[in-house]
């Protein structure tokens, strides 16, 4: 029978429940949010419905409130989800086809609930355990064979939506076609990147995670480092998250940490590195003293208010456990990383260096590679969930062995063995057979070294899933300038990738689309736009290249600045009128000019992260790139033509205050509430399909039959919109809601939108609306707060309000 | 000239917009029910003697529009001969409609008729749901748009109006309701008939019921519960939700007659109108408009500030209030308006900041419960005043009559 997922309970409802019903409500699934019946509730209490679901309430609206947000829409997505308690509602428990388990870690009660579960349950529903560290076995082994069939684990990290590790862990009887489905299901409708675990203590992510942390505590106490010494070296430098190793344990909270970590102490009686998970005393100090990190206001580090209301950082020094001051501490190693234009170049120069910083990372790169290895194949069977399982569930940009491949591998075990580290048998054996990399590829084909076979074999990977690196590698670059390439995605589709900083978009790459256009024409059925930035979110495009602009603007070549903004009108526009269809795959951020150029492709197919926005007014500018243009006409063509618009002020009001507000969309989803994204747009849950999904979409617009759009007239709301924002303004500047310049920038905006001084409805050329936009954007420049404001934006990436 | 006589007076209860019990009744409803009070009220007139209905409304369009004076004195079964207007100087115009009728008697164009104002704010918005305006004088001269709340705060600044007196003023506004409310010194509301649409299940149904108090009223309001108020119209401003007027649902209406009429159909009226004046002021700092139309038709009527028994001064802004009490000589003696007081004279069972304003219907709201209370009290003469949008201030006195 073929298996659905219609409706899925989620017992627990705490920040991991909590963001889990709310991911599930986003792909369009019924959820259940069950609780317990609090315990301190009085007689009247227990007979009143909401006092007996006063749990689980407060964990729905605390995931409703949580900041970064959970839902992608809250409107739509929260009425997906019900919420009851394990007393009053647990026979509902038997509509739903997966019931995941989130409740607190402790073995009994798991062990209880499941019981409990095997009774009410539906035959042949799919039930889940979250647990980070209970084995499985343990959980089920009171469970009937048909439960254990379709019993699993499925871990995901927090917060839920934003990280892309999903950890399935098989039981030892659960059947292929439930582990399929549910990888598949993780996959395409939640957005999530799978890795197999074994039935391990913590699993992948977290036994490596904490083992990492663990020991860059145990080395930092043995040689002296300070804790923002420890975190300047482990952050962005050796590409990991910003927050290295202190303040990711400030964000997860030093109880879950120490938690996880006397756990794997618990566990592993035979890891070899057992002593790491001892959590040092300075550590067990601050837990007992609820210094647990953000969630109780101060951690490692912390924030005070002083007397003349200034915050001061603070960080504990791990040798008192009392505050000091921060400062920001570096080394030769970090500066020298500094100047080198890869992650694998600024390993290098870290872990080989020769100062006390260099040492420490030295120190614990090397033992958590070393570690790692020795982990298969005792908690996975390869390398690649390993290193998975760190970039998705850590942020990690490499996974432990490509970051070993990146320092060298021969190089890095000959230091080891100078050091006196034990290199694993398995990575010596790998050594000995004469392959030197973990990771190679072989007539372009990615290909990972297996410790089982001592040979190398080819990652499995979906169809869908376009790495633009692979086939960079692999000899499909059309045609490349230094910010942007060509690449053949096959079947005659191909992709322009940015590769600029943040992908900005500048001069050379407007050349470069105007020259792979003519080639796709030439050779190709269709075009897509998209990129495989690393980061979270990443980065599809952060906007356009100020700089260029506002030198011309210091110089008065203003002429000059309106030519380009023609060449600017002529490649989107070039874009949008191609005789093959163009998809937009954006991600991440999304803005200004990035932003410009999905609203003029012909479809969208967007990650479900998408953070769009038309922000040009925090530079001191209008959008140059037809953004207000194509904004206004998916607010007035989203209606059939046959519908009169008597008040075309309820579509203005708000495609303006896009524009005027520089309102950047918090989802996908959000971005089709404010008109960036069409109806007929796509939102894609996983990230890593997003160029693959792309593609499909301009194979089937081709297949379909695709004519480009046909130039039309524009209705507009015209002179009314005028005076409606001239009034309105006044308030606005009156109250002191709006600075001179950026009134003066919105009214621009608010001409530019309505089509100018011409009567309500009527009907504009698409090139009246281009000459508006171009001279507001000239006359822009020529002011000396706009000068001043894009200067600012440059120079501190903030927008200043004159 | 004759005189114009005010022989019965009502309102309906005013109700907050959106989540008051007046916000899904249709404002035509509200006014026929304010019409047959008016008419019950005045015993042997029957609804065929009245020539005319003038029905003051800000925004008269939609759900108001369509002339809704003459729509409504249909839907109260008054005959074909009773004609009917809507008539609009925004805050003021109930009291225009009156000040008409009264005109009109007093020209002898007309022996009885009915002054009214309506007001649905959950119905149809303030601003109106078109508002357009004019593009080429809105770029240069915006104020005569410009945002109420923005004015009060330019009144606020410029006459150096505190957030503390503000405040207190509002508090005051609050009590003094509180306390009418409690001993039913309403004696002017109609019990009104209201509907609305609740969900069940799948469904509406619409239900109905009786409405006869002011619910916008807050008997727990406390100076430091206003003074926790963020600004709502500027950034560094000081005009709350909670001392400016409410925004509200509702309807009122006065009976007309000339001398003739009266002593024809027998009844005894409660006051004559002695003068009606409008004056205009700067349009950015509306608020200060009664201070100009209370003297001049104070001077109309030959009658000095001292003279005055009973004020309603409306309560659009604490801020504008508190600046025209304070050019009339009334604020610093705040035994005149102090909810604490007994001696008080101004707003006395409370005003917009209580009570809400329900713009078009104001003017006829006010001069109910000046009526009333003139009545009660037997104060000779009555004044109302309110201050306009766009830059004006209107203002009546009435004579009780013995």
């Amino acid at each position: 029978m073929q298996r659905r997922i219609r409706k899925v309970a989620v017992i627990g409802s705490g920040i991991m429940g909590g963001g889990i019903a709310a991911l599930l409500a986003g792909a369009g699934v019924e959820v259940l949010l069950l609780d317990i019946v609090p315990f301190d509730l009085t007689d009247d209490e227990k007979k009143d419905p909401k006092a007996r679901n006063r749990m689980v309430e407060t964990g729905f609206n605390a995931a409703l409130k949580s900041k970064p947000p959970l839902f992608y829409d809250k409107k739509n997505d929260a009425p997906m989800i019900s919420i009851g308690n394990l007393d009053d509602d647990f026979d509902k428990l038997a509509e739903c086809d997966w019931i995941v388990e989130v409740v607190v870690e402790n073995l009994k009660i798991k062990q209880q609930l499941f019981k409990r579960i095997e009774g009410i349950r539906k035959a042949g529903s799919i039930v889940s355990s979250n647990t980070s560290g209970i084995p499985l076995k343990d959980m089920s082994a009171d469970l009937s064979e048909e439960m254990c069939q379709h019993f699993l684990g499925t871990h995901f990290f927090n917060p839920v939506r934003y990280m892309h590790l999903l950890e399935l862990i098989p039981g030892e009887k659960t059947t292929p076609e439930v582990l399929d489905f549910v990888a598949n299901f993780g996959e395409v409708m939640l957005g999530k990147g799978i890795v197999w675990a074994k039935d391990t203590p913590n699993f992948i992510g977290n036994r490596i995670g904490i083992h990492g942390i663990g020991k860059a505590m145990q080395v930092m106490l043995e040689d002296g480092l300070s804790i923002p010494e420890v975190d300047a070296i482990f952050g962005a430098p050796m590409g990991r998250p910003k927050t290295a190793i202190f303040k990711t344990s400030d964000l997860v909270g030093l109880d879950t940490m120490s938690h996880v970590s006397s756990n794997t102490y618990d566990l592993c009686v035979d890891d070899e590195e057992r002593d790491t998970f001892i959590v040092p005393d300075f550590v067990k100090k601050m837990v007992e003293n609820k210094q647990l990190g953000n969630k109780t206001k101060g951690g490692f580090y912390k924030k005070e208010l002083t007397p003349d209301w200034k915050w001061a950082r603070k960080v504990i020094d791990p040798t008192t456990g009392e505050y000091v001051d921060l400062d920001r501490p570096t080394f030769p190693c970090l500066d020298a990383a500094k100047k080198c234009a890869t992650t694998a170049e600024k390993l290098q120069t870290i872990v080989y260096g020769d100062d006390k910083g260099a040492k420490f990372a030295w120190k614990v790169s090397a033992a958590a590679c070393i570690y790692s290895a020795n982990r298969i194949p005792e908690i996975s069977d390869t390398i690649v969930e390993i290193d998975n399982a760190m970039k998705w569930g850590y942020n990690f940009e490499m996974g432990p062995f490509e970051q070993w491949d990146a320092i060298g591998v021969e190089k890095s075990v000959a230091k080891m063995e100078a050091d006196g580290m034990a290199v694993p048998e398995n990575v010596k054996k790998m050594l000995a057979s004469g392959a030197t990399t973990f990771y190679k590829l072989e007539d372009g084909k990615k290909m990972f070294f297996d410790f089982a076979s001592n040979g190398y074999k080819a990652l499995q990977t979906n169809e869908k899933a376009i790495v633009l690196d692979d086939l960079r590698a692999n000899g499909k670059v059309v045609k490349t300038v230094p910010s942007c390439s060509l690449i053949d995605l096959g079947d005659g589709v191909y992709c322009i990738e940015f590769h600029s900083k943040m992908n900005a978009l500048n001069g050379e790459m407007l050349d470069f689309m105007k020259e792979a256009g003519k080639y796709v024409e030439e050779n190709g059925v269709g075009m897509v736009i998209g990129n495989q930035a690393g980061g979270m979110p990443g980065a599809f495009s952060a906007g356009g290249d100020l700089a260029f602009m506002l030198g011309l603007a210091k110089d008065g070549k203003f002429e000059e600045i309106d030519t380009f903004i023609k060449g600017v009108h002529e490649g989107i526009m070039g874009t949008k009128y191609a005789p093959y269809p163009v998809v937009a795959a954006p991600y991440g951020l999304a803005l200004g000019g990035g932003c410009e150029i999905c609203l003029s492709a012909d479809r969208i197919v967007a990650h479900t992260d998408l953070f769009m926005g038309l922000v040009e007014i925090g530079a001191g500018l209008v959008p140059g790139g037809g953004g207000m243009i194509h904004l206004w006409r998916n607010y007035i063509e989203s209606k059939p033509g046959a519908g009169k618009l008597t008040d075309h002020a309820g579509f203005f009001i708000q495609a303006f205050m896009c524009v005027a507000q520089a309102k950047v969309s918090s989802s996908a989803a959000d971005a089709r509430k404010n008109g960036f994204l069409r109806p007929t747009d796509r939102i894609v849950a996983n990230k890593d399909n997003l160029i693959g999904e792309a593609k499909k979409e301009v194979l089937k617009m081709v297949d379909d039959g695709y004519a480009p759009p046909r130039k039309k007239k524009t209705e507009v709301f015209g002179r009314e919109a005028l005076g409606m924002i001239w009034a309105e303004m006044l308030n606005m500047s009156a109250g002191g809601y709006i600075t001179p310049h950026m009134e003066a920038i919105a009214k621009k905006i608010a001409v530019c939108m309505a089509g100018g001084d011409v009567p309500k409805g009527s009907l504009v050329s698409e090139e009246h609306l281009m000459t508006l936009e171009r001279e507001a954007f000239v006359d822009l420049w020529k002011t000396e707060n706009t000068q001043k404001m894009a200067a600012n934006i440059i120079k501190t990436g903030k927008p200043l309000f004159l | 000239m004759k005189e114009a006589y005010i022989v019965s007076s009502v309102r309906t209860p005013g109700c907050r917009r959106g989540k008051g019990a007046l916000a899904q009744t249709r404002p035509e409803e509200l006014l026929v029910q304010a019409l047959d009070a008016v008419i019950d009220r005045a015993p042997g007139v029957e609804k065929d003697v009245v020539e005319d209905v003038m029905t003051g409304c800000a925004f008269p369009e939609a759900e108001q529009g369509l002339n809704i004076g003459r729509v409504a004195a249909q839907m109260a079964k008054f005959p074909d001969s009773t004609c009917g207007a809507t008539v609009n100087r925004f805050c003021s115009a109930g009291l225009e409609a009156i000040a008409l009728q009264a005109m009109r008697i007093k020209a002898g164009w007309c022996d009885v008729a009915i002054g009214s104002g309506v007001e649905s704010m959950s119905i149809v918005p303030m601003g109106g749901n078109m508002p357009r305006p004019h593009p080429e004088w809105a770029k240069e001269n915006p104020d005569v748009y410009m945002s109420m709340g923005v004015t009060a705060e330019n009144v606020a600044t410029r006459y150096n109006v505190s957030r503390e007196m503000m405040d207190e003023f509002a508090f005051h506004s609050q009590m003094k309701a509180s306390n009418a409310k409690a001993n039913k010194l309403y004696k002017e509301i109609v019990p009104t008939k209201a509907t609305k649409y609740v969900q069940k299940g799948d469904t509406w149904v619409k239900e109905s019921f009786i409405q006869d108090f002011d619910d916008g009223i807050r008997e727990s309001t406390t100076a430091e519960g206003l003074g926790k108020l963020r600004a709502v119209f500027s950034a560094t401003g000081s005009v709350t939700a909670g001392n400016s007027s409410q925004t509200t649902d509702g309807a009122a209406a006065s009976l007309l007659m000339s001398g003739e009429a009266v002593e024809k159909y027998g009844i005894k009226p409660i006051a004559k109108i002695v003068a009606y004046a409008v004056a205009g002021c700067r349009a950015d700092e509306m608020g200060v408009g009664p201070a100009y139309a209370v003297p001049k038709a104070l001077a109309l009527a030959g009658l000095k500030v001292e003279d005055i028994g009973l004020w309603e001064l409306n309560e659009a802004f604490a801020s504008q209030c508190i600046y025209a009490m304070q050019q009339l000589g009334l604020y610093d003696q705040r035994e005149l308006w102090e909810s604490t007081s007994d001696k008080r004279i101004i707003n006395v069972n409370g005003g917009a900041i209580a009570l809400g304003h329900p713009l078009g219907c104001t003017g006829a709201k006010l001069c109910a419960q000046l009526m009333n209370e003139m009545r009660e009290r037997g104060v000779k003469y009555g004044v109302e005043s309110m201050c306009i949008g766009g830059g004006m201030g209107a203002a009546a006195v009435f004579e009780l009559c013995e």
